[in-house]
């Protein structure tokens, strides 16, 4: 904590009226660490339990009670099989190509949001949330339509005289784009605020020593936004390393990801331990990724702990290799990754009209009505939807009640063992979510006794909070603590400072927090798909459940229904709060 | 005859030793309006048929509720398997040798003649669970593709297809059968698969594996493949409405069974009504429906197609030649040959 911190407190102290008045101060970072923990004691604790102790079964036999004699047989098996060894190896790597290819694609993207006139925000954010509204299926049709032998990219190709480039689907590089696509709004998001909140002055600053606005980007944007990126990466590499869904459907098989093989044992062999093994070996690596992307991290801000930062000269040759290359090669970048994200809106406009009976199927036939007229006359669609919408809107709102506070205990009260509770907080979120369902699995008869929405609500409440508390982390560090410190000397109490000025500012991180939990929980199809009653039937679990006969156009037609819902609602919030930062007024 | 009181002391005795099996059966409590039957099933098409011809009419005959799970056929096993003598669900669909299964394991209940239709059931559909669909998986292809029509799967190993091929992944019903009848076909059986496997490897590199029906479709449409082992029944569904150059081969040495079957499960509370409702989903008008949308064959003998559909589907004879193999192997081996199978072929 710099020399700022510490004087704002020894102000801020006395003033302390709530929520307690804490005699000791250290006691506050615990005070506010605990709801989280305690969240996820209760919900998530229990099936991670589950999943360690399947791991550690000699045997696998679904009906025998576990047995609470270790065993390392199934670490074994995949150790001494260079299969697994191989598909665990192609998950990291494939998880930091996506990771790599998400922050090319996404920083300039998150740079063009942060910049955008504030009425037009809405309809960039809608933008970038497109992959996230749209189904999966829609999504990877997209990439097939890209990539065919007489794909996009091929005719392009053709058009320019090249040689056509016939298998690039069911590659690793068609799933890494897949994947990019999908991820690339978290990563946006996590950049979003961060870049929002870099103060005006830092550039006026680099202005008036000649700095021109592409170095501006280098110098002085990219090295204060690393808080949003850290959380982006280690949020993207998580999601990519657990994925395997898009992997299934863009990797033909010739793709393995250890999240396929996970579902593939647990569910299709019914090896429990084999596939708990198999969930704990990803989880601890790149548990170790995430830890070492947070030490690079702090290397890289050392402005952050208070420690001297060395000057780096810039060579003048490189400041002008970037104003020359870097316009024209963030606008190249802005536009590929602009076109990756609407090219699924393009397609589910087009097929939510097509008449044909499957959603997969490209190629327009004729003009139909009758997906519209399924989705809104049905009966069913509507059930799921309100389900899907009172779930998300429960889930994201506690979500970020324990959130919150365990932001502020991160950025601004560490105490002794914070780091460790840290790395509990984010392991739902490296801990492969069908590993999750399958430690739900044998908690089943005890899950049924509690109420099936609270069931639900307590799971996804487990499932967002990593992201959630990677995102307000990041936008808490970012607060102006002067401001603060201002409306003390003026004699606001903790209450009103907390209202009144971190609030208002929090409320772009908080904004992009609200919407990201909101479509984590509106989208989640993996757990809840294990919990999902006869009454609750989401709207991601029903059409998953379509998809396992044949999946019908009437997917596109609630994907376009949902778009057009959120740019309404984008467009309300805005009016209400704003997305942007107070000094970008 | 006149019953002596010796008689009659041994007569109930008889009685006596006989009461407790008397009781397996009228213990089942008649359904009361309001009762919730708890379906598990597949959604779409599928869903959609069944709320209408057999939810309906259990409904206004019992007043009764019915509520429906939906999704794959392995969360739904997991979590049958889950739940084992406490269950959620009252009535599951599963695959052939899934359900076949699930009745050793104790999961769900083997067929019994209190399911009135189950008396018309063929042979076949009758293990496991009552069968309320054939969807036979055969040799699909494009035929712009081929030289001369495919009539036996060994046409597959026809060089013409070449790094054309999406093989069906393994386990799931349609690559079990490619399995399965390539080891058939080339000498092996269930308890000699090694055949089949290097069999298949003969035909790599393959243009892609394949993990669904509509996955296939998408590769037909765009190109990347011309040959398949799928389900013939929605690939007929495909080729008419979609693309008519995919043609549904039935070779010589038969189709491989797959069949949707309906199982009740072991300790359902609602045991009569689980059982109106597969009477129900076995009656001509359920069938006809699955038959005319999706192109399923009855399992049942008494239905009366119209000539149009006849044609498109497999009936009595057909039935007959349909392949059967032994399930009880196949599911003891399903990790091992999955685990082969990811190793050897697909990867």
């Amino acid at each position: 904590m710099g020399p700022l911190a510490s004087r704002a407190d020894t102000v801020s102290a006395p003033a302390l009226r709530w929520p307690l008045r804490l005699r000791a101060p250290r006691l506050i970072g615990p005070v506010l660490a605990a709801p989280v923990t305690l969240w996820l004691l209760l919900a998530f604790a229990a099936p991670l339990s589950v999943v360690v102790l399947l791991s550690l079964q000699e045997f696998a036999d679904p009906f025998a009670p576990l047995s609470l004699v270790p065993s390392g047989a199934q670490f074994q098996t995949i150790f001494d099989d260079s299969f697994y060894l191989r598909v665990v190896g192609e998950t990291l790597a494939l998880a930091a190509g996506v990771t790599a290819l998400t922050v090319i694609l996404g920083y300039p993207l998150a740079l063009w949001l942060a910049r955008m006139p504030a009425r037009w925000r809405p309809l960039a954010f809608a933008v970038i949330l497109v992959p996230l509204l749209t189904n999966v299926v829609v999504r990877s049709l997209g990439i097939v339509l890209l990539l065919a032998p007489d794909g996009l990219i091929n005719q392009l190709l053709g058009f320019f005289g090249l040689p056509p480039a016939r298998t690039m689907l069911y590659t690793h590089g068609a799933v890494a784009l897949a994947l990019a696509q999908v991820f690339m709004p978290f990563l946006v998001l996590a950049l979003y605020d961060v870049l929002q909140g870099i103060s005006p002055k830092v550039q006026e600053a680099a202005e008036t020593l000649g700095a021109s606005r592409t170095l501006r980007t280098l110098v002085v944007d990219l090295p204060l936004s690393l808080p949003g990126l850290r959380a982006g990466i280690v949020i993207v590499f998580l999601m990519s390393s657990t994925a395997y869904v898009s992997a299934t459907l863009l990797g033909g098989k010739k793709v393995w990801t250890t999240g396929m093989l996970v579902w593939q044992e647990a569910l299709q062999n019914l090896n429990g331990p084999l596939a708990a093994a198999l969930a704990i070996v990803m989880t601890a690596l790149s548990t170790l990724f995430a830890v070492a992307v947070f030490t690079l991290a702090k290397r890289l801000m050392p402005w952050a702990t208070g420690r001297p930062a060395g000057a780096v000269t810039i060579p003048a040759w490189l400041a002008r290799a970037v104003d020359i290359v870097g316009r024209p090669l963030g606008i190249l970048l802005l536009v590929v990754s602009l076109g990756l994200l609407l090219l699924p809106l393009v397609l589910v406009c087009i097929q939510s009209f097509n008449d044909v009976p499957q959603a997969t199927v490209a190629g327009f036939r004729a003009f139909t009505f009758k997906w519209y007229e399924r989705v809104l006359t049905g009966g069913v669609y509507g059930d799921s939807f309100l389900v899907s919408v009172q779930l998300a809107l429960a889930s994201a709102a506690i979500s970020l009640a324990l959130a919150v506070p365990a932001a502020f205990a991160l950025a601004r009260r560490p105490f002794p063992g914070l780091s460790i509770l840290a790395a509990f907080w984010m392991l739902p979120l490296s801990l492969p979510h069908v590993a999750i369902g399958v430690g739900m699995l044998r908690l089943l008869q005890i899950y049924t006794v509690v109420p099936p929405f609270l069931g639900l609500v307590a799971v996804h409440v487990v499932l967002i909070l990593p992201f959630a508390i990677s995102l307000l982390h990041a936008s808490v560090g970012q607060l102006d603590r002067a401001q603060e410190e201002a409306a003390a000397t003026l004699g606001a109490d903790a209450v009103r400072r907390f209202v009144f000025i971190v609030l208002p500012g929090l409320a772009p991180g908080l904004t992009a927090a609200a919407i990201m939990s909101f479509l984590l929980s509106f989208g989640e199809v993996t757990v809840t798909s294990f919990l999902t009653t006869a009454r609750m039937t989401t709207l991601p679990v029903r059409i998953y459940a379509e998809s396992t006969f044949s999946l019908e156009p009437t997917v596109h037609a609630v994907s376009a229904i949902l778009i057009v819902a959120t740019v309404a609602a984008l467009l309300v919030l805005n009016k209400m709060v704003r997305l942007d930062r107070l000094h970008a007024r | 005859m006149t019953i002596t009181r010796r008689t009659f002391g041994k007569l109930v005795l008889g009685a006596g030793t006989l009461a407790p099996y008397h009781f397996i059966r009228p213990a089942v409590a008649q359904p009361k309006p309001g009762d919730e039957l708890v379906v598990g099933i597949w959604g779409g098409a599928q869903e959609r048929i069944v709320k209408e011809h057999v939810e309906k009419p259990l409904v206004e005959k019992f007043g009764c509720k019915v509520s429906y799970v939906l999704g794959g056929t392995p969360e739904r096993r997991a979590r049958a398997y889950a739940e084992r003598g406490r269950p959620s669900f009252d009535v599951i669909y599963l695959n052939i040798f899934e359900s076949r299964q699930a009745v050793k394991d104790g999961v769900t209940q083997a067929p019994t003649d209190a399911v009135p239709q189950a008396a018309n059931l063929y042979d076949i559909a009758k293990i496991g669970g009552y069968g309320v669909a054939f969807n036979p998986c055969t040799v699909v292809y494009d035929k712009r593709k081929a030289s001369k029509p495919v009539t036996s799967w060994k046409d597959i190993w026809n060089p013409e297809w070449k790094g054309r091929i999406a093989w069906p992944s393994y386990p799931g019903a349609e690559g079990t059968a490619a399995l399965l009848m390539a080891a058939k076909i080339w000498g092996g059986d269930e308890k000699n698969i090694g055949v089949a496997f290097e069999k298949i490897k003969e035909l790599r590199p393959f243009a892609a594996i394949q993990g669904s029906q509509d996955q296939l479709f998408q590769m037909f449409d765009q190109g990347v493949a011309d040959l398949s082992v799928e389900f013939g029944s929605f690939t007929r569904k495909y080729a008419e409405t979609r693309n008519p150059n995919i043609e549904i081969a039935n070779p010589v040495e038969g189709q491989a069974v797959a069949m949707n079957v309906a199982c009740i499960t072991t300790g359902s509370r609602n045991q009569k009504l689980a059982e109106e409702w597969i009477n129900l989903h076995l009656s001509e008008p359920c069938m006809l429906a699955y038959a005319r949308e999706i192109y399923y064959s009855p399992t049942v003998k008494d239905v009366t197609l119209p000539a149009d559909l006849r044609a498109k589907l497999l009936v009595g004879e057909d039935v007959a030649k349909l392949v059967d193999f032994d399930w009880d192997t196949v599911t003891r081996n399903q990790a091992a040959w999955s685990s082969r199978f990811n190793r050897e072929i697909a990867g």
